[in-house]
C-alpha cells in the first residue's frame, strides 16, 4: 500500500513534486514572515529602551501595544 | 464605533486570531492531505495525477482573489484616502504573489504528464504569467520608489491597471481555444466535479486560506509595529 501511495502508478513524481514545492514554499514564507516580525518587535523594544525612564513609563502606560511587545520581549530574553 | 477599530483593538484581535489559527491548522492540514493524497479516487482519464488539482486550483483562486482585493482597495484608497487600505495591500501582496507562482509551477508540473509538455503559450497560462508580472511590478513599486506617498500612488495605479487582466484570466478558456480545460466548478450553475473530489478540494482550499490568513495577520502586525516605532515619541 505504501509503495502504491508513493509511486501512484508511475505518476507519483509529479504529484509529490507539486505537493512538496507547495508545502516547502509555504513553510519558507511562514518562517521568513515570523523572523521579520520578531526583528521589528526587537527594534521596537530597542527604540523604547533609548527613551528615558519617565518617557518609557508614559509610553508603556499609554500604549497597550508597546506594553505587550515589551512584555513579550522580556519573556523571550 | 470607530474607537473599536483603533490599532490597539486590531492588534489584540490579530493576536487572538493567530493563536486560534495555530491551534487548528495542523489538524485541518492532516485531514486535507489524507483526503487529497489517499482517500480521493484517481480520475478515470488522468489517473493519480489529478491530485495536483488539490494544490493547483486553490493556489490559482487565492492568487486571483488577492489581486482583486488589492485592486479594489487601491480604487477605494484613491476615493477615500484611507491609508489602512495600503497597509492591508502591503500585507496581502506577498501571499498573492506566492500563490500565483505556485499555480503556475504546479500547473506546469501537471501539464507534462497530461499534455506532454511543461509549458505552452496558451491564453490561460500566458494571462497567469502576466498576473505574476503585475504582482512583481506592484512589489517593486512599493519597495524601490521613494518617497512613500509617491510609491503608494504608483503601486495603486499599477494594481488598478492590472485588474484588466482578471476577467481575461477568468474567461480566457471560453474566449480562445486553449489547452487548459474550462472551469469544472461554477457558483451559478451545475459543477461537473464529483463530490469525492470536491471535498478534498474544499479542504485544501480551507488549509491554504487559513495559511494565507496567518501570513496576512503576521504581516499586518509587523506593519502596525513599524508605524508605532516611527511614532514612538508621540505615543
Amino acid at each position: 500500500m505504501i509503495v502504491n501511495l508513493i509511486s501512484m502508478n508511475g505518476l507519483g513524481f509529479y504529484v509529490w513534486l507539486s505537493f512538496g514545492i507547495t508545502l516547502a514554499s509555504c513553510a519558507l514564507v511562514y518562517f521568513k514572515t515570523k523572523k521579520t516580525l520578531r526583528k521589528y518587535e526587537k527594534d521596537f523594544v530597542a527604540e523604547l529602551n533609548k527613551l528615558s525612564n519617565s518617557e518609557k513609563k508614559i509610553v508603556l502606560a499609554k500604549s497597550k501595544i508597546a506594553n505587550q511587545v515589551f512584555a513579550l520581549h522580556k519573556k523571550v530574553v | 464605533m470607530f474607537k473599536n477599530f483603533s490599532f490597539n483593538f486590531i492588534y489584540f484581535f490579530i493576536d487572538k486570531t493567530i493563536k486560534f489559527i495555530n491551534s487548528i491548522f495542523f489538524i485541518v492540514l492532516a485531514f486535507a492531505l489524507t483526503f487529497a493524497l489517499i482517500l480521493s479516487p484517481p480520475d478515470y482519464l488522468q489517473g493519480d495525477v489529478v491530485r495536483i488539482m488539490y494544490v493547483h486550483v486553490p493556489s490559482a483562486w487565492i492568487g486571483l482573489a488577492c489581486y482583486s482585493t488589492i485592486a479594489a482597495l487601491s480604487v477605494l484608497y484613491f476615493i477615500f484616502k484611507i491609508k489602512n487600505f495600503i497597509l492591508i495591500n502591503k500585507s496581502i501582496v506577498s501571499i498573492g504573489f506566492l500563490f500565483t507562482c505556485l499555480a503556475v509551477v504546479t500547473g506546469s508540473i501537471w501539464g507534462q504528464p497530461t499534455w506532454g509538455t511543461w509549458w505552452a503559450w496558451d491564453a490561460r497560462l500566458t494571462s497567469m504569467i502576466i498576473l505574476m508580472f503585475f504582482y512583481l511590478l506592484y512589489i517593486s513599486a512599493l519597495k524601490f520608489i521613494k518617497p512613500d506617498n509617491l510609491s503608494t500612488k504608483i503601486s495603486s495605479i499599477i494594481a488598478i491597471v492590472g485588474a484588466i487582466n482578471i476577467p481575461i484570466i477568468k474567461y480566457s478558456v471560453e474566449w480562445w481555444n486553449t489547452l487548459h480545460q474550462p472551469a469544472s466548478i461554477k457558483l451559478n450553475g451545475t459543477s461537473s466535479i464529483h463530490s469525492s473530489m470536491l471535498l478534498p478540494l474544499l479542504l485544501m482550499l480551507l488549509v491554504l486560506l487559513l495559511y494565507s490568513g496567518l501570513i496576512f495577520l503576521m504581516k499586518y502586525k509587523t506593519e502596525i509595529i513599524r508605524i508605532k516605532k516611527k511614532n514612538i515619541k508621540r505615543l
